[in-house]
């Protein structure tokens, strides 16, 4: 199970240590709720374990070896059972690689407050762990974690529990388990809509230990519902810890990098801007979603280099508060200004901070009289459904700007129905088919096929599950206006943006002919598919549509 | 609650360097990424507009860099921006450009692990069809510009001084144009030559497919060819052995040196090696010193073995470029720098949408998408400059014998024949065909030392 407390944290010291300071203070809670006693601390270290224990038992002669005795020895201790359960099976192996990018994710999130004391003691208990476990045979004394370089040269104090070395336990038949972790989650979910809370309980703590049974996508999907659904079973919190948008911007980032999604939802709305600018001298966009503007230097490009000659170009991007004393969207539209300079557009740049869109109002935007607008909002109309009326405002705002063209990516699922089990249902075939495909694709392209994936983009994968993690969440464990993730369909929102006055402008070949080329230079990506459906675009994985893109003008 | 950003000055009109109108408060080191902002990085000269070659070049060049440090994100947002500026039906600079685009494509598809490369792109003719030519297609194909007829032309010419008085002549037809220069080479000797010899024409089969293709097989050609003759009085003997440039026609040298020892000196044969855009397909990679010719590569072999067979005369025409650079971006700007040549050519001699005008084009591609996107053997398309040629046969043992007045007169009569643009020069003993002052083909004849 990766849990990592250290990530999830929020940036700044205060955040993190009201957390810490909640219910067992040091002990992972949620685990804990699952009748595992494991030390906060020792969280990145067991999801290490457990990897390798998954890897180790991935062989069919580490089966056959447990299937000799099968006692469940104190299981409550995880991690000496697990580290029990490597040593017995694999007595020569070598210590696993430790992937010590979570250490350097989380040190570098918080690069700009000082590390919480919990996080320097973590390190050095990972390193006695190691150095502790009975028997230098196993595990040579030699082997030094690589990792902050601070706390390397931590104590040697030994925090480690003594390993009773008892026989481990069977684990049979992954597959057969992974039918029941679906349906002990279905009816875990069935449970929480009837309110019958002891069943559920029992039920989540089931899926959870069939959840560690897993490999690969599944254990890690399954794992967020599990801990999504937890969340929702103890009203562990009013509502998760907010991240700073500082961090989930890293974390859309690494997405970003991964897998194609957010890269077809820029290339085809891209397209559908540059066809709707042709001709025009003066064009303005504004941008819902802003974010690090990573949607922008490519369109700006395309300006520069268009028969003609280059409009002039405006763009307004709208974010939330940064949380800390940064102004992060001057610094995009510093950036974004720079580049303009550097290939001859006429460039300006206004940031706007809003809590919601819906607090935007039309005459703050200095619209002008002869600039042609495209308004852009990629994953962000949805959040406005948590709120009544919300994404009406918004939408007759967009009307009063009018644009030129209004180009829309949403997550393509109904994860908003009124009945908590069909939103259930719905999220869990979602996201598993997302995790599936990141579990399939390298790096983006240029990587080594087959073979050893690149720290860094093992380390944008970790990050991508975390980002997409908080999606689960967010669906599973929240109501009312703290429920953001509130997906619908494109027949959904074709019918809310007929009634506000819209209609659908058909993407065009051009579009789909980038798409198609993203898809070929993907690595991995030969489960990826776009679809043309009623002249917007959609990019599944295989069979399943995943996020469309659609383009809208005034009716 | 809505808010201004509070750092933003009035709205800045971006003219000058933007730098300069920001609040000092916004630091521009200070950032929460942990990895270099994925974009467009700074040229170190700006951009031209749009249509400029230039810029397109450095685009190409730019997205190459990418693609060869592995950064996914830009070559990709770069490949966006080019589908967009250079379509594949607009004018030379465009099409130019979409070529290298598409080699560009299947380099970095390649890098993945992408299968269904032909399928996701169908859309977009990725997959470059070349078409396969009929013997009166492709007649007519050679004949539309000079490119080929010059090196026919001074090759002929210098052939026929060569082997007069000698009662048979052989000639070696290593050209990448499947025997057209021949039929012309016949007339002219039936012609012009008292008691016209024996010909035996041995060409080397090679089974690569390089375009042009042909729908023929050349026995089928050889029969064409010996009819062809006959009508002409000329007995010819066509001989065909099949031989790959890959090993530098190792099969065809065998040949011709078991023959030289059959048949030793007892005849009167001339023996000519004609090579016509071949040769830069024998392998040899950049020498680390220019022009050692102890190299034990494939090309300095080949001409050191066509050297030890003592021909009469040499005849080499070949492109003048330089594709040898183990640099793709060195690749790319001589490859971006040459190539632009066919495809101004086109426009003046074949109407858009015309069949010959897309094979022409089609087998343009697929020179730059072995360039490109080819590594390896299967980069094939080695082509050396004029320059290094010449150096390569002197140290070979060859002597470069110029080309007479009567021949350049014939070769500029050629010319005249063909649209204003082309023109002819002398580069020391050697010929160069040029469009619009640059250097397109050289054609250069030796012997032995």
């Amino acid at each position: 199970m990766k849990r990592n407390h250290i990530i999830t944290s929020d940036v700044t010291g205060k955040a993190k240590k009201t957390m810490w300071d909640e219910e067992d203070a040091g002990v992972d809670e949620l685990l804990a709720v699952l009748g595992y006693k494991v030390k906060s601390s020792d969280m990145v270290d067991v999801a290490q374990k457990i990897e390798h224990l998954e890897g180790v038992l991935g062989n069919d002669d580490g089966l056959s070896l447990l299937a000799s005795d099968s006692v469940h020895y104190n299981p409550s201790d995880l991690s000496s059972w697990l580290e029990s359960m490597i040593s017995e099976l694999n007595p020569t192996t070598q210590p696993p690689i430790i992937d010590d990018s979570f250490m350097n994710i989380a040190n570098t999130a918080i690069a700009a407050g000082n590390p919480p004391p919990s996080e320097v003691d973590s390190t050095s208990a990972f390193v006695d762990d190691l150095q502790a476990i009975p028997g230098n045979a196993i595990y040579p004394p030699t082997k030094k974690v690589k990792s902050s370089s601070s706390s390397a040269g931590a104590s040697a104090s030994s925090s480690y529990n003594p390993n009773p070395n008892p026989n481990p336990v069977v684990i049979v038949d992954s597959q057969e388990n992974g039918i029941r972790l679906v349906h002990t989650l279905m009816a875990c979910a069935e449970a929480v809509q009837q309110e019958n809370l002891a069943l559920a309980e029992n039920l989540v703590k089931q899926a959870g230990m069939l959840a560690v049974s897993q490999a690969g996508a599944m254990r890690k999907v399954a794992t967020y519902f599990v801990e999504a659904l937890a969340r929702r079973i103890y009203r562990l919190s009013p509502k998760p810890p907010q991240d700073s948008p500082a961090f989930q911007d890293l974390l859309q980032m690494h997405f970003y990098e991964t897998c194609p999604y957010l890269k077809f939802a820029h290339f085809t709305a891209n397209q559908a801007i540059l066809e709707a600018f042709a001709g025009k001298k003066k064009v303005h966009v504004i941008d819902f979603s802003m974010k690090q503007g990573m949607q922008w230097p490519a369109l700006m490009q395309a300006l520069a280099l268009r028969p003609g000659g280059p409009p002039t170009f405006r763009l307004t991007g709208i974010g939330p508060p940064s949380g800390d004393n940064t102004d992060h969207l001057q610094e995009v539209g510093w950036k974004l200004a720079q580049l303009a300079d550097t290939i001859h557009v006429e460039f300006e740049y206004r940031g706007f901070v809003a809590e919601s869109l819906a607090d935007l109002e039309p005459a703050m935007l200095d619209l002008r009289e002869d600039e042609v607008v495209a308004v852009n909002s990629v994953f962000e109309l949805h959040q406005l459904l948590a709120r009544p009326g919300a994404v009406e405002k918004v939408l007759s705002a967009v009307k009063e700007m009018k644009p030129e063209i209004l180009t829309v990516v949403e997550q393509e699922a109904n994860h908003n129905g009124l009945v908590f089990l069909e939103r259930f249902t719905e999220s869990l075939h979602y996201y598993s088919t997302l995790f599936d495909s990141l579990e399939s694709s390298g790096n983006g392209g240029g990587g080594v096929d087959g073979g050893a994936i690149s720290p860094a983009s093992n380390q944008d994968k970790i990050m991508s599950e975390v980002y997409l993690g908080k999606q689960i969440c967010n669906v599973v464990a929240c109501e009312g206006p703290d429920r953001v993730e509130r997906h619908e369909t494109l027949t959904q929102w074709k019918s809310r943006l007929d009634s506000a006055g819209f209609e659908a402008v058909h993407l065009g070949s051009n579009a789909f002919k980038q798409a198609s080329m993203l898809l070929a230079l993907f690595a991995g990506g030969d489960g990826y598919r776009v679809e043309e459906n009623n002249g917007c675009l959609m990019l599944g994985w295989h069979t399943r549509s995943l996020i469309t893109t659609s383009a809208w003008k005034i009716r | 609650m809505m808010q201004f950003t509070e750092t933003l000055p009035p709205p800045l009109h971006q003219t000058t360097k933007p730098c300069q109108n920001f609040a000092t408060s916004v630091n521009p080191n200070q950032t929460h990424r942990t990895r270099p902002w994925p974009g467009f990085p700074a040229p170190n000269k700006p951009l031209g507009t749009f249509g400029d070659a230039n810029c397109m070049e450095q685009l190409l060049v730019r997205c190459a860099n990418a693609i060869e440090t592995n950064d996914a994100t830009l070559s990709q947002q770069i490949l966006w921006v080019l589908n967009n500026i250079a379509p594949s039906d607009g004018d030379s600079n465009q099409r130019l450009t979409c070529g290298f685009l598409r080699a560009l494509i299947a380099r970095a598809a390649k890098t993945g692990t992408c299968k269904m490369l032909t399928a996701a792109l169908s859309n977009s003719n990725i997959t470059i069809q070349t078409h396969k030519f009929s013997i009166i297609e492709l007649a007519s194909f050679v004949d539309l510009t000079p490119w080929h007829r010059f090196g026919f032309t001074a090759a002929n010419a210098a052939i026929l001084e060569a082997v007069e008085g000698y009662s048979t002549v052989h000639i070696i037809d290593l050209s990448l144009t499947h025997c057209m220069q021949i039929p012309t080479l016949i007339d002219a000797m039936a012609g012009k030559l008292e008691g016209p010899p024996v010909v035996k024409l041995t060409i080397a089969g090679a089974t690569e497919d390089v375009p042009p293709m042909l729908d023929l097989s050349y026995e089928e050609l050889g029969i064409k060819l010996v009819n062809f003759a006959r009508s002409r009085n000329i007995i010819l003997e066509f001989t065909v052995i099949p031989s790959s440039s890959l090993d530098g026609f190792s099969s065809l040298i065998e040949h011709l040196k078991l023959q030289t020892l059959v048949h030793g000196n007892e005849t009167n044969e001339a023996l000519v090696i004609n090579c016509h855009m071949m040769l830069h397909y024998i392998p040899e990679e950049t020498p680390t010193t220019p022009f050692s010719f102890e190299d034990a590569t494939p090309r300095a072999l080949f001409l050191k073995q066509i050297r030890s067979l003592n021909p009469t005369l040499v005849v080499l025409a070949d492109e003048d470029a330089d594709f040898t650079s183990t640099n793709l971006v060195c690749r790319l700007r001589s490859a971006f720098n040459y190539l632009w040549i066919p495809y101004d050519i086109v426009d003046t001699f074949l109407p858009k949408g015309s069949k010959q005008r897309q094979w022409y084009e089609a087998d343009i591609c697929w020179k730059i998408e072995n360039v490109i996107a080819q590594e390896g053997s299967h980069r094939v398309e080695r082509l050396e400059p004029r320059s290094r040629w010449v150096h390569r046969m002197r140290n070979t043992g060859f002597r470069g014998v110029g080309f007479g007045e009567d021949m350049v007169a014939e070769v500029k009569g050629m010319l005249d024949e063909h649209a204003a643009g082309w023109g002819l020069k002398k580069e020391e003993d050697d010929l160069v065909l040029t469009w619009k002052g640059h250097n397109v083909v050289f054609a250069t004849a030796w012997v032995p030392t």
